[in-house]
C-alpha cells in the first residue's frame, strides 16, 4: 500500500508541473503536428497534396527515320514525332499535373541552369539521338537526370516517374523487336502501332497513373481510393515520426522521473522517508512504480491522441499493447539504470543532453533514413544497438500490419534490455542507500 | 509511563574516513523530558541524531529508543520516533494538507484516523486556514512549522528536533520554542540539538555539551554552571596591545582564565566588581585602552569556555 502511496505522490508531483506535462505529451504531439502540416497542407482543403516538383525539360531529340508513331492515344494527346516529344507529352499530361510542373528549356545548359538557380528542382535532358537509339535494338537510349542535391522528395518522385516510364519503354522496345523479328519486316508504321498499343495497355490508359508511378505503402486496414491514398501517404510519413517521437520522449520521461530519487535526496525528503517505519525496499519500489506509471500514462495518451488528432493507425490492438508495454518497460528501466550512475541532479543535464539524445537519435535513425531503402536497412541495424531502436522497430512492425510474432520478438528483446537495466539500477541504488 | 529511559545511548561511535565524527558518546534521556545536545557546528550532534534515527549505522556502540535497539529493532525505533530534520524536508509542490497526509501514511495512519490527525496537526501548527496552499508558497517560518507538524502526526513518544530554529525570524523561533515546551507538557520526550546556548538553557531539563565528537559534559543547567564555579565572564575589546595585556591580566587576583578569540578577550572572574578596576589599570599601564566591556553572569557559554578554552560560537 505504501508503495502505491509513494508512486501516486510522485505522479501527482510530475503531472502538477506544467513543464513536465508539456514535455511528456505536448512536445511529441507538437513535433508530429509540425511534420503533419509540413507534408499535409491540411489547413487548406483538408486533403493531402505533395508540393509540385518543378521540372525543366530540354528535349533535344532530333527523331529518327525508324521511329514513327501516331500518338492520338498517348497521355497528353499531343502529336509526338519523336520519342523525346512522347516523353514530354506524357510529363505534361493532365494526370501528371498534380505532381509535376513542366517548364521547357531550349538547351541542356538552360535546363541545368534552371536547377542551379533553383527555379526548378529537376532537369531532364533528352539527347538528340534518343529516338534513334531507342529504335536501335543494339543501343541504349539514355536520359540525363540533373537534380538539386539538397532536395530529396521531389526529385525522388520525378525519378520514380521516369523509371516507370523507361521500364515501360523497355517493354515497348522488346515488343517492337519481337514484332519485327516475327514479321520479318522493316515496316516502321506497324512498329509505331505496337508502341501505341503497348502504351495504351500499360500506361496511358491507366485509371490512376500516379498510383502506378508512385509506390505507396499502406497502413493496415486501409482501402485505396484517391483521397484516402493521399491521406495514407501522409500517414506513412507522419506515423513513424509520431512513433519515434513517442519512444524518444518516453525515454526522456523515464530518465527525468527516475531522477526524483536524486531530487528527493537533495530536497532531504528521502532521508526523512528513511526515518519513517517504511522499508527501503518499499520506498525504492514506490519510486520505481511511479516511473513506470508515468510512462504508462504518457504512452497511452500519446497513442490515443495521435490516433484522434492525426488519424495514425498503430496496428492491431494486440501488437500495439505489446509494443507499448515494451516501450514502457525499457524506458522506465533505462531511466533507473542511467540515474543510478549519477551523483546529483546537476549531472542529469549532461545525461539528458548526451546519452538520451544520442541513443534516442540512434534508435530513430531508420525513420530518418526511410527515404532510402538501403540507408534504412543500415539504419535499422545500427538502431538495434540501443533499446530505443527495438522499441521503434516493434512499433513500425505493428504499424505496417506485420504479424504479432514479429512484434513479439521486439517486445522480448525490449524486456531483456529492461531486466538488465532494472537489475543494475536497483542494485546500485540499494547499495547507495544501504 | 514506565521507568524505562526514552533514549539510552551506549558508547556510540561513527567515523567518516579520518574524520571521527562521534567518539564514544553515552547519555540517557528520561521519558517526558527535554534533553538538549549543545555544541558548535561540527561537534557531532547531527551525526548522533542520524544514528539514533537509524539513518546512519554506528561503527560501534548501540542505543535504545523506548527499549528498541537502533541496530536490531529499527522498525520499533522508527515507529516510536518523530524526526524534525535540520533542513526543511517537505514536498514544495504539494499543499500542507497533502504533505501531512502523505507523511501520515508513511507512519501507517489511514482513513478517517489519518484525516482527523492531519486536521489536529494543522491546528497545532496554526496553518489550518492555509492548509490547501502549496508549501512552496509559504514563508520560511511556516515551512518550519509544517516540518515539525510532520513529526507529530503519529503521536510519537520521542521526538528529535535537529536545530529547528536555524535561519528563521525571531517570531517563528519563539513559536517553535513554545511548541517544544507544549510537546513536553503533552508527555513527549524531546531530544533537541542546538548551538544556541540560550535555547538549551531555556528549554532543557538536561543538557549534553558536545565538542569534536565527544560529550564533554552532561547534566542540568545548574549542575553545568557549577562546573565553572559560578564565575562571571567578562568580554573586553582593546584598541591595541591585547597580546601584552593578557599575560598581565592573568596575574590579577580573582581572575581564573583569560582567552582571546576574534578580537575579543574573555576573562573569567569570581567577582566582576572587584576585578574590573584592576583590568582597566593594567591595560592603561600597557598603553592599551579598553573600548568595550560586556559582563555575563555564569551560563552555558561560560561552561563551554571553561571546558574547551574556546567560546561557543556559530
Amino acid at each position: 500500500m505504501k508503495i502505491l502511496d509513494i508512486a501516486l505522490k510522485d505522479m501527482t508531483r510530475s503531472f502538477r508541473s506544467v513543464f513536465a506535462v508539456f514535455f511528456m505529451l505536448g512536445v511529441p504531439l507538437l513535433v508530429t503536428g509540425m511534420f503533419y502540416f509540413m507534408f499535409g497542407n491540411i489547413a487548406g482543403e483538408g486533403g493531402f497534396n505533395l508540393p509540385k516538383t518543378k521540372v525543366a525539360i530540354a528535349n533535344l531529340d532530333e527523331g529518327g527515320p525508324k521511329f514513327q508513331v501516331n500518338p492520338r492515344n498517348i497521355p497528353g494527346g499531343k502529336k509526338a514525332d519523336t520519342m523525346g516529344e512522347l516523353v514530354v507529352s506524357i510529363l505534361q499530361s493532365d494526370e501528371m499535373s498534380d505532381l509535376i510542373e513542366v517548364m521547357l528549356a531550349d538547351s541542356a545548359a538552360a535546363a541545368r541552369a534552371a536547377v542551379d538557380n533553383q527555379s526548378a528542382q529537376v532537369a531532364i535532358i533528352i539527347p538528340p539521338d534518343f529516338s534513334d537509339k531507342f529504335a536501335d535494338v543494339n543501343e541504349d537510349a539514355v536520359i540525363e537526370f540533373y537534380q538539386d542535391p539538397t532536395l530529396t522528395i521531389g526529385p525522388a518522385i520525378m525519378k520514380s516517374i521516369l523509371n516507370r516510364f523507361l521500364d515501360g519503354m523497355a517493354g515497348v522496345k522488346i515488343a517492337v523487336t519481337v514484332f519485327l523479328d516475327e514479321a520479318d519486316s522493316e515496316e516502321t508504321a506497324l512498329a509505331g502501332q505496337v508502341v501505341q498499343l503497348y502504351l495504351k495497355d500499360s500506361l496511358a490508359e491507366s485509371d490512376d497513373p500516379e498510383a502506378e508511378l508512385l509506390e505507396v505503402r499502406l497502413p493496415t486496414g486501409t482501402t485505396r481510393n484517391k483521397e484516402e491514398e493521399s491521406q495514407n501517404l501522409l500517414l506513412s510519413i507522419v506515423g513513424p515520426i509520431m512513433g519515434g517521437m513517442m519512444v524518444f520522449y518516453a525515454f526522456f520521461t523515464g530518465a527525468s522521473t527516475a531522477q526524483s530519487l536524486l531530487k528527493e535526496e537533495e530536497e532531504r525528503t528521502l532521508p526523512r522517508l528513511f526515518t519513517t517505519p517504511t522499508s527501503q525496499a518499499a520506498i525504492l519500489s514506490g519510486k520505481l512504480l511511479s516511473v513506470f506509471m508515468t510512462i504508462c500514462v504518457q504512452v497511452a495518451v500519446l497513442i490515443v491522441a495521435a490516433h484522434w488528432i492525426f488519424g495514425i493507425q498503430w496496428g492491431e490492438v494486440s501488437s500495439v499493447i505489446s509494443m507499448a508495454a515494451g516501450i514502457i518497460f525499457s524506458a522506465s528501466s533505462f531511466g533507473v539504470f542511467i540515474n543510478s550512475f549519477l551523483k546529483n541532479t546537476k549531472q542529469g543535464g549532461v545525461l539528458f543532453g548526451g546519452v538520451l539524445t544520442v541513443t534516442g537519435m540512434l534508435g530513430m535513425i531508420s525513420i530518418f533514413a526511410m527515404d532510402s531503402p538501403s540507408a534504412a536497412r543500415m539504419g535499422e541495424t545500427v538502431s538495434l544497438l540501443v533499446p530505443q531502436g527495438w522499441a521503434v522497430r516493434g512499433l513500425m512492425n505493428s504499424m505496417n500490419g506485420e504479424p504479432l510474432e514479429s512484434v513479439l520478438i521486439n517486445l522480448l528483446v525490449s524486456l531483456l534490455w529492461s531486466i538488465v537495466f532494472f537489475a543494475v539500477g536497483v542494485w546500485r541504488f540499494n547499495r547507495r542507500y544501504a | 509511563m514506565t521507568d524505562l529511559p526514552a533514549i539510552e545511548v551506549l558508547n556510540l561511535r561513527k567515523s567518516f574516513g579520518e574524520n571521527h565524527a562521534v567518539q564514544g558518546v553515552s547519555f540517557e534521556v528520561s521519558q517526558g523530558e527535554i534533553f538538549s545536545l549543545l555544541g558548535p557546528n561540527g561537534a557531532g550532534k547531527t551525526t548522533t541524531i542520524s544514528m539514533l534515527s537509524c539513518l546512519l549505522r554506528p561503527d560501534d556502540g548501540d542505543a535504545r529508543v523506548m527499549g528498541h535497539s537502533i541496530r536490531a529493532e529499527q522498525t520499533g525505533v522508527k515507529s516510536a520516533l518523530g524526526v524534525v530534520p535540520q533542513d526543511i524536508a517537505l514536498y514544495e509542490d504539494l499543499t500542507a494538507r497533502e504533505n501531512l497526509t502523505f507523511w501520515g501514511k508513511m507512519y501507517n495512519l489511514r482513513g478517517a484516523k489519518l484525516k482527523a490527525r492531519v486536521d489536529e496537526v494543522l491546528d497545532i501548527i496554526g496553518l489550518r486556514d492555509r492548509a490547501n496552499e502549496r508549501v512552496g508558497k509559504y514563508s520560511g517560518g511556516m515551512k518550519r512549522r509544517v516540518n515539525i507538524g510532520v513529526a507529530l502526526l503519529h503521536k510519537p513518544k520521542v521526538i528529535y528536533m535537529d536545530e529547528p530554529t536555524v535561519g528563521i525570524d525571531p517570531q517563528s523561533r519563539r513559536n517553535i520554542l513554545d511548541s517544544v515546551v507544549r510537546l513536553k507538557d503533552e508527555g513527549m520526550t524531546v531530544l533537541y540539538t542546538t548551538h544556541y546556548m540560550e535555547e538549551a538553557q531555556e528549554l532543557s531539563d538536561h543538557i549534553g555539551i558536545m565538542d569534536h565528537g565527544k560529550l564533554i559534559a552532561c547534566g542540568t543547567n545548574d549542575e553545568l554552571v557549577k562546573l565553572v564555579g559560578q564565575k562571571t565572564r567578562i568580554d573586553l575589546t582593546l584598541n591595541a596591545n591585547a597580546e601584552n595585556v593578557m599575560p598581565a591580566w592573568r596575574e590579577v587576583e580573582g581572575v581564573s582564565l583569560v582567552s582571546a578569540e576574534d578580537g575579543v578577550v574573555t576573562v573569567l572572574a569570581q567577582d566582576s566588581n572587584l576585578v574590573l578596576p584592576h583590568l582597566f589599570e593594567t591595560a592603561t599601564r600597557h598603553a592599551a585602552r579598553i573600548t568595550s566591556v560586556d559582563i555575563h553572569e555564569p551560563n552555558l557559554e561560560a561552561v563551554f569556555l571553561h571546558l574547551t578554552g574556546r567560546a561557543l560560537r556559530d
